[in-house]
């Protein structure tokens, strides 16, 4: 599609390890610029769609097929930067179900060929802004914001001090805008790279304490670049980045599903009256507001941007029906156009005048030579220019303000990101993440001695970004309103005002020893076991608090120890992030389940035997009371053991758990949880009725 | 009760009872990782119920010659399995409760329709509607909804007493519902019908019935008092803007005439700062209201345009006259045969609405003094609209409502014969256009600032052509005084500026003309070419050189429009009349050219 406004790339990437636990078959095969989704329940119905690209990032970079970080780059974020520095609004997304890949291919990590399409794109814009400076005619500002769109509300990432809901706007001369969100100035890409680690931060300090997942919030990474021809023309970019895509289920490929609620109701007149709209190209108002975020896109789709999409594929047949609605999105991606219709006059009258003068001009030929045409229309006159009235807006507030930022000179706003600066790390610190040593909280960095706590995150880019150190002595977690100052401060569901306490203390060799204490009540797990006592950490443990709130603990002094105790010492092949946590805990909670199951089978069967035994004895004692003492009547009023129902219920009790000792761990970890519920209903059924 | 005990039965009441409490409210506060833990527990209850009852059937059945009718039990016995049947659909089991619910079905196969049952017989067809249009079994789910109406129907008109509610059928007698709850209860369950039928309608393709059901969906909840003011007030609206595009304004009338008054049921917007998004929630619906009015009247305005005009978009006067003879007879028929069919209103608000409905017609406005009023009642609204929707923050908004406004003075100037007066409103058009689109934000707004070039060069030239009737109306001489040329030149620059800024707008940052149109702005990119090289053919000089030059560019613009459609192929069918015409003067020009240059070349 040669000038569509939108270019549609996907990518699929390996298997993830629960996609491998799994044992999932790829269903993704890509052939040039087409990719083909199998359907994994009918294996004849495969579906083809074209993209401007389509990246095969499933194998390992020695398959010649692979595609790298910088090969997507080159595709995409190289094209985007060049359109910025020609004065196009720029608008890279990503879109794809949650761990899809968006954050790799837009973020990616740290290690060398790793980084994703932001921050290669921004190290690019600075170089070619310090290349051309030697060229005095030009000048060059670069400022970001960083927002997050959670439930149609807009939150800034980037100044602490901005709570609660933002309002859109838009102004005739600055455009659509996010009322009250932050600019900070920006002089190089560690400054880029600070400053969207920090929103990260806070991104995930909120996300965290209200136990959301990510997957409903989107984060858009604006950059703001600015040229300045030095004849005071000015150019105006803005790049626009984001991180996250386009919410699913937007409505389109809903079936003939029929919506149950009368609140539904406006949907459905709105889809007839749409339906008419474009049917008949009538003029019609259908009072529907756009999302926030497809309204802030809108402006991307027009003629001046050029909007590059990323859609992240998963490969596993698990996943088919999510991957396959990304893929129809990305095809419909491609479709997308600005809806703004040139609605045209009827030039009738023009074309009869002109047919006239056709005629007229027809007739001259004919007549050539014939004499002079007296023109009719010649007569004395001249031009007038129409001079152009310049209109003054009557400033209202909201002018006022932006006026005062446009007046703001590069200092003063240099200044005001230092200001920023300083407020989030307060806040921050305020809740015990953990300083540099140049105070700052941001960037990666992890201390040489000190133990101290990371953060783990389902989001990987939420993931390892805040960490908290643990001092000599106590270290007390807990929530902000708890009796006594709480040194980490968490929030959140399943938080107790105190929740636990970490002592450190360092033996004679130097050697620390970090031990964590769990507040009666509070859930904390340790290595996906729930501690109630006081349990001394190692360095790589997991800990979980309350629900959400997912930690590694690092000792580095330990760890460095360890590591010369044992050089080859193992460390998990996987990574340990927050899934592999999330696994631990559910596969420990399972195994706790077994254990605790086998204990109750066996005190089932103990009880059975024990009481088969004790009715046998009994109909043993009988048989001799009655031999011997035959005369006697049966004063003793004799116990029946089991009813045939309750012999039944113990033995389906018991071979269930002998079925269950054959089946593999893995396929119980769930099933688990209902033998517990069922071996737990049988033994009160049990005793009700025995005793 | 003559064969179970009054305990039992208390027993059975309490447990449904239970089981209703489980199904509406507990099942809220379900953790996410055992979301129906709720309705399970509701789910054993009713099997309980059902053994229960089954059990008393199986023993006592036949026997029991006093009691409760055969009809009654099954209706009973039939309850139970319908809310199992909704249990398992609401728990994803929906092949377990479309068994119940068609056992339920079985069941009342076996009873005639009455007051005791009539509410079971609807409630389990909406259900089985609801299961079967979400497997795309369209036509099978209509088959359900459409019985359960003509059962209400058929009810209604053969008994119409207030029905038993199937709640009542577990509760002791002292907790039997009021006439006016069981009326309540049983015409929501049919509303709701009504609502599922619109949707399977939509489904289908059948727009028109679809709408309908909405309509009536809408009615009943404003007869049962079931709504929410502003969501119906702003459904209502919505709808009219299907009814208008669909050339029935009378619906559409009606339905906003309804919307305003609704709307005001939503109290008055709050002054305190403390209610902010309440009392922004508020003029905003209450602005696109209005907004919808507008709409109404510039549709009725465009499609009398329409009617009336004739090859040249002037008044017809014939047709004029036909149609007005026309609408005397049918006017009050019509208006009173279509109004019996579908009419908003509760006994408070019914005279509200109608008077709101007679402060515009719905008839097509035949003459300028019925334009007028149209136009009026148009531009009130206008104004309302605007205050809430300011350019300060509504940029797009308050544009589109400002290109409504102007599109309303243009199907007024339509009607009006005085040609002075008719300029005059294109000048208003202008002056309200002009100055936005120069100060706009080229970067942020181009599209919009596209359709403002667009309308602005139509307008100046529409401008141009009326000054030039009109001059040459009052001069008998063919020449023209130079004020009236100036003016001319003027209004003709003017026309061919818009059309070239907009032809620039689509050039790349760096002034390069695209080599290839997108498809939306393919038309207007060529009519704006054609339209620029006549403007300039126009222009008035007495000086050959600048009649030169104008020839030039005149002729340079024909020749794009040929050139473009040669190199793209699939374009010539756009512009078809254009493309013809540019043709024809790409030929002829260079004649008129050349004949220029003889005469400057043998003056000098």
């Amino acid at each position: 599609m040669a000038g569509a406004s939108v270019k549609v790339a996907v990518r699929v990437r390996p298997f993830n390890s629960r996609e491998i636990g799994k044992e999932s078959k790829c269903i993704i095969q890509m052939s040039g610029n087409t990719t083909t989704i199998l359907n994994p329940k009918q294996p004849k119905e495969n579906k083809s769609f074209n993209f401007d690209f389509s990246y095969w990032s499933h194998t390992t970079p020695e398959d010649i097929n692979y595609a790298s970080q910088m090969q997507v780059y080159k595709d995409i974020g190289e094209e985007m930067l060049l359109h910025a520095f020609e004065g196009y609004n720029v608008c890279i997304f990503a879109y794809g179900q949650t761990g899809a890949g968006k954050s790799y291919t837009m973020m990616g990590r740290q290690e060398k060929d790793q980084q994703g399409i932001i921050p290669l794109l921004c190290e690019d814009l600075f170089t070619k802004i310090n290349d051309s400076n030697n060229d005095n005619s030009m000048s060059y500002s670069v400022e970001v914001s960083y927002m997050e769109i959670y439930c149609e509300r807009v939150r800034d990432l980037l100044n602490p001090k901005n709570k609660g809901n933002l309002r859109v706007r838009e102004h005739p001369l600055m455009g659509p805008y996010v009322e009250d969100l932050s600019k900070l100035a920006v002089t190089s890409y560690n400054d880029i790279q600070d400053l969207m680690d920090s929103g990260n931060k806070a991104r995930t300090v909120a996300a965290t304490n209200m136990n959301e997942t990510s997957s409903r919030s989107h984060a858009v990474f604006n950059i703001i670049f600015t040229q300045k021809k030095h004849d005071m023309e000015t150019e105006n970019t803005s790049e626009k980045v984001l991180t996250k895509g386009v919410g699913g289920g937007d409505g389109v490929f809903e079936g003939a599903n029929i919506n149950k609620s009368l609140t539904t109701l406006g949907k459905v007149i709105s889809a007839l009256a749409e339906l008419n709209k474009k049917k008949k190209k009538v003029e019609s108002f259908i009072p529907y507001r756009d999302s926030v975020l497809t309204w802030l896109l809108r402006e991307n789709l027009g003629g001046n941007s050029r909007t590059a999409m990323v859609a992240a594929l998963s490969p596993a047949d698990i996943n088919y029906d999510e991957t396959l609605s990304t893929l129809r999105y990305a095809d419909r991606a491609k479709q997308i156009r600005c809806n703004a219709v040139i609605n045209e006059d009827p030039n009738n009258r023009l074309v009869r005048e002109l047919k006239e003068e056709v005629a007229r001009l027809k007739d001259l030929l004919y007549a050539q030579g014939l004499g002079d045409i007296i023109e009719s229309e010649c007569h004395r006159g001249k031009h007038n220019s129409h001079s152009q009235k310049m209109h003054i807006y009557r400033l209202t507030q909201e002018t006022e303000k932006i006026i005062a930022e446009l007046n703001e000179t590069w200092e003063e706003k240099l200044r005001r990101t230092e200001a920023i600066r300083m407020e989030r790390e307060a806040l921050l610190a305020e809740m015990g993440v953990a300083m540099r040593e140049d105070g700052g909280t941001v960037g990666v960095f992890s201390p040489k001695k000190t133990p101290h706590l990371v953060n783990l995150n389902e989001d990987p880019l939420m993931s390892e970004c805040l960490l908290y150190y643990i001092k000599d002595g106590i270290t007390k977690v807990g929530r902000e309103n708890a009796k006594t100052r709480q040194d980490i401060v968490l929030s959140g569901h399943f938080i107790k005002d105190e929740h636990c306490t970490f002592s450190s203390t360092t033996g004679p060799q130097g050697e620390g020893c970090v031990i964590l204490e769990p507040c009666e009540g509070a859930e904390t797990y340790v290595n996906g076991k729930r501690v109630t006592s006081p349990i001394v950490l190692r360095s790589g443990n997991r800990i979980i608090m309350g629900k959400s709130h997912v930690f590694r603990f690092n000792d580095p002094e330990q760890a460095r120890l360890e590591r010369e105790r044992t050089p080859c010492a193992e460390t998990p092949v996987e990574p340990v992030d927050w899934a592999f946590a999330q696994r631990e805990l559910l596969e420990k909670q399972g195994i706790d389940m077994k254990q605790e199951m086998e204990q109750r089978l066996q005190e089932l069967e103990d009880q059975y035997r024990k009481e088969r035994e004790e009715a046998s004895n009994l109909l043993e004692q009988q048989r001799l009371v009655r031999e011997n003492f035959i005369q006697t009547s049966p004063l003793i009023n004799s116990p029946v053991p089991w009813t045939k129902r309750e012999t039944e219920l113990a033995l389906w009790a018991f071979r269930k758990w002998r079925f269950y000792q054959f089946t593999s761990l893995r396929d119980l970890l769930w099933g688990n949880a209902i033998f517990l519920k069922e071996a737990n209903a049988i033994s009160v059924e049990l005793k009700k009725k025995v005793t | 009760m003559a064969s179970l005990s009054s305990d039992e039965w208390r027993a059975i009441c309490d447990k449904f009872t239970n089981a209703q409490n489980l199904t509406e409210v507990e099942s809220r506060n379900d953790p996410e990782n055992d979301p129906f833990r709720s309705k399970y527990k509701a789910r054993e209850l009713l099997r309980e119920i059902y053994c229960s009852l089954k059990s008393f059937e199986v023993s006592e059945g036949e026997e029991d010659g006093g009691g409760e009718s055969a009809g009654l039990r099954a209706a009973k016995l039939g309850a139970v399995e319908y809310y199992l049947g909704v249990n398992h659909v609401d728990t994803e089991e929906l092949s377990a409760g479309q068994e119940h619910l068609m056992n339920c079905m079985k069941l009342l196969g076996r009873c005639s329709v009455s007051s005791e049952n009539v509410s079971l017989f609807i409630h389990v067809r909406n259900q089985l509607g609801i299961l079967w249009a979400g497997r795309d079994e369209t036509e099978t789910a209509q088959g359900f909804l459409e019985t359960a109406e003509s059962i209400y129907q058929h009810y209604m008109k053969e008994d119409g007493s207030p029905p038993t509610d199937m709640t009542e059928y577990f509760t002791t007698e002292e907790k039997l519902l009021t006439h006016q709850e069981r009326t309540k209860r049983f015409e929501l369950a049919y509303t709701h019908t009504m609502y599922y039928l619109a949707q399977v309608y939509k489904n289908l393709g059948q727009t028109e019935r679809a709408a309908t059901y909405c309509h009536s969906t809408l009615q009943r909840q404003l007869q049962l008092n079931q709504f929410n003011p502003m969501e119906w007030a702003l459904n209502a609206a919505t709808l009219s803007q299907y009814y208008i595009t669909k050339g029935r304004y009378m619906e559409g009338r009606h339905c906003l005439s309804a919307a305003t008054v609704i709307s005001g049921l939503a109290g008055e917007v709050p002054s305190e700062a403390t209610e902010n998004e309440r009392r922004e929630q508020l003029r905003q619906k209450r602005a696109e209201i209005a907004r919808c009015w507008i709409k109404y009247c510039l549709n009725l305005l465009q499609d009398a345009k329409k009617l009336l005009e004739d090859n040249i978009g002037e008044l017809d006067t014939d047709r004029q006259d036909e149609l007005k003879r026309a609408r005397r007879g049918e006017e009050e028929e019509e208006e009173k045969g279509r109004k019996s069919a579908l009419l908003f209103g509760s006994e408070d608000t019914f005279d509200s609405i109608a008077s709101l409905e007679e402060k515009v017609r719905c008839l097509f406005p035949l003459d300028f003094t019925e334009a007028r009023a149209v136009f009026l009642v148009g531009q009130n609204y206008v104004t309302q609209a605007k205050e809430y929707f300011q350019m300060d923050g509504y940029v797009t908004d308050h544009i589109e409502i400002l290109q409504d406004h102007s599109a309303l003075f243009r199907a007024l100037a339509f009607f009006e014969e005085d040609l002075e007066r008719r300029c005059k409103m294109h000048k208003r058009r202008v002056d309200m256009l002009e100055p936005i689109c120069t100060d706009l934000n080229a970067q942020y707004y181009l599209m919009i600032r596209r359709q403002l070039m667009f309308e602005l060069a139509e307008t100046y030239s529409e401008m141009m052509d009326l000054k030039l009737t009109l001059a040459n109306r009052q001069a008998d001489t063919q020449s023209l005084d130079s004020h009236t040329i100036k003016k001319f030149n003027h209004l003709c620059s003017a026309s061919a500026k818009y059309f070239q800024m907009f032809l620039d707008s689509l050039c790349s940052p760096e002034g390069k003309v695209p080599e290839h149109l997108e498809e939306e702005v393919l038309r207007p990119a060529l009519v704006a070419r054609f339209r620029v090289a006549r403007l300039h053919s126009r222009l008035i000089s007495s000086s050959p050189s600048v009649q030169l030059d104008n020839l030039n560019r005149s002729l340079e613009n024909y020749k794009y429009v040929v050139q473009y459609c040669e190199t793209h192929p699939e374009a010539a069918t756009t512009v078809e009349t254009e493309l013809e015409l540019s043709k024809e003067m790409v030929g002829l020009l260079p004649l008129k050219i050349n004949r220029l240059k003889a005469r400057m070349a043998a003056n000098n």
